[in-house]
């Protein structure tokens, strides 16, 4: 079964936390479940990898942090949220634009 | 869930201790969690919903990298190829400690037999020159004394590398050790305590005994300060072994911090400025009283009580004024 190579969507992930982001904030793990429902559990990201892209995103004011309670009654354990900034915004949309660039080039070289 | 936690311990044993890594143990940590519940809720079996969480982790160059510690790390595993840290197994662990055991009852018992020795010529006078008399129970006593403090010397010879080779403990062994150090926590108390009080105690003989047996009274006092010695070396000789257990991996990464948690290595938390000052000066103030009162009344033969009676007061006192750990 052919497996997506890490090394190929590594410019990616950002993209694909920042389109969760923009429904509204999450924590770790719900992103992730996201990313392999959307994916049709065809890609799951690895915890490190999700970790390393927030501490990125973050330091690059992508996103920002906040701790809150998912459990809406407050009575669960905290998580740390992420929220998507206007710079991370202008940033997706940048990497949307970028995407469709690129798929255009390899499409071409793709032979069916 | 404990594999979970063990196996994320020890791909952060080796990282350097900071903030940072802190914070990304502790989230990494949550997201499996979060996963493994549920895939547990899910009707997952417990051994296939810790295979999926560990092979969905990834590697920590990646995180390093975004850490900005890719040097650290590299720091790190140079260190560990060049000098590989020795490891202890928990094995090893056990039969260190028993045998941590019998080196510090052979080094009490010897430092026991030294004192207690001139004892035998005071009871049984100077003169004479046969096995039981004073000086040959002397000789006898010293040389069995020296004799157990140079075998103590050599008893934990196989242990030695702890002390100048580099060595490390897995999580479980370091939890292993910290358990065994809060079980024997009480006795050590016990001994302590029950050690300086005899060795305070230890001229009252001298007065309770009538004047003319008096080298009878001096005699028992060496066998008190002895044994009161005794109980004091072979406690603290047994928390020494633990101590140096625990403290075996390095100090600046995850791994070092196995350490804490132990009451030795963690500063002592006071509830308040006036709580520290109290805990202070508890026993000195103890030690005025008695001499004020022994002094004023004469009665040394019962006012060794105090001590008795401070002793239970302290443990109140120190739970009063000290901090709740967690």
């Amino acid at each position: 079964m052919v497996e997506i190579s890490s090394d190929v969507i590594r410019g990616y992930n950002d993209t694909m936390i920042l389109c969760i982001l923009m429904k509204g904030p999450s924590y770790g793990y719900e992103i992730s479940k996201q990313i392999k429902l959307i994916s049709e559990e065809k890609y799951v990201i690895k915890e490190t990898t999700l970790y390393s892209a927030f501490t990125r995103m973050e330091k690059n004011e992508h996103i920002e942090s906040f701790v809150a309670d998912p459990d809406p009654d407050g009575n669960g354990k905290k998580r740390t949220y992420y929220r998507i900034t206007e710079k991370g915004k202008e940033y997706y949309r940048e990497k949307c634009e970028e995407w469709a660039l690129t798929k255009d080039v390899i499409e071409k070289f793709i032979q069916h | 869930m404990e594999t979970i936690k063990n196996y994320l311990e020890s791909m952060f044993a080796s990282m350097p201790n900071t903030p940072e890594v802190r914070k990304a143990k502790a989230e990494l940590l949550q997201m499996m969690e979060d996963k493994y519940n549920e895939l547990i809720s899910e009707g997952t079996s417990e051994n296939a919903a810790v295979g999926t969480v560990i092979s969905e982790f990834g590697n920590l160059d990646e995180l390093a990298e975004s850490l900005g510690l890719t040097k650290e790390v590299e720091v790190a595993r140079g260190m560990e190829t060049e000098m590989p840290r020795r490891f202890i197994s928990l094995d090893e662990v056990k039969s260190y400690i028993s045998n941590r055991n019998i080196k510090a009852l052979f080094r009490a018992l010897g430092i026991l037999l030294c004192i207690i020795s001139v004892s035998f010529v005071i009871i049984l006078g100077p003169k004479g020159t046969e096995i039981f008399s004073g000086i040959g129970l002397m000789i006898i006593s010293i040389a069995l004394g020296v004799g157990f403090l140079v075998y103590s010397g050599f008893a934990d010879h196989e242990w030695k590398f702890i002390g100048y080779e580099s060595c490390s403990i897995d999580m479980n062994t370091a939890a292993y050790v910290k358990e065994k150090k809060r079980s024997f926590e009480p006795i050590r108390a016990l001994c302590v305590s029950l050690g300086v009080v005899l060795c305070v105690v230890c001229w009252t003989p001298n007065i309770l005994i009538p004047f003319r047996y008096q080298p009878l009274g001096a005699g028992i006092m060496f066998f008190v300060v002895g044994f009161g010695v005794f109980l004091i070396v072979y406690s603290n000789s047994i928390a020494k072994g633990f101590d140096r257990l625990l403290n075996v991996n390095e100090k600046s990464t995850i791994s070092g911090q196995y350490a804490y948690g132990s009451s030795y290595n963690r500063p002592v938390k006071y509830k308040s400025k006036t709580a520290q000052t109290i805990v202070e000066i508890y026993w000195p103030t103890v030690t005025c009283i008695y001499l004020i009162i022994s002094f004023l009344t004469f009665s040394w033969g019962s006012t060794w009580i105090i001590w008795v009676i401070a002793g239970v007061f302290h443990r109140v006192v120190t739970i009063n004024c000290i901090a709740d750990e967690n």
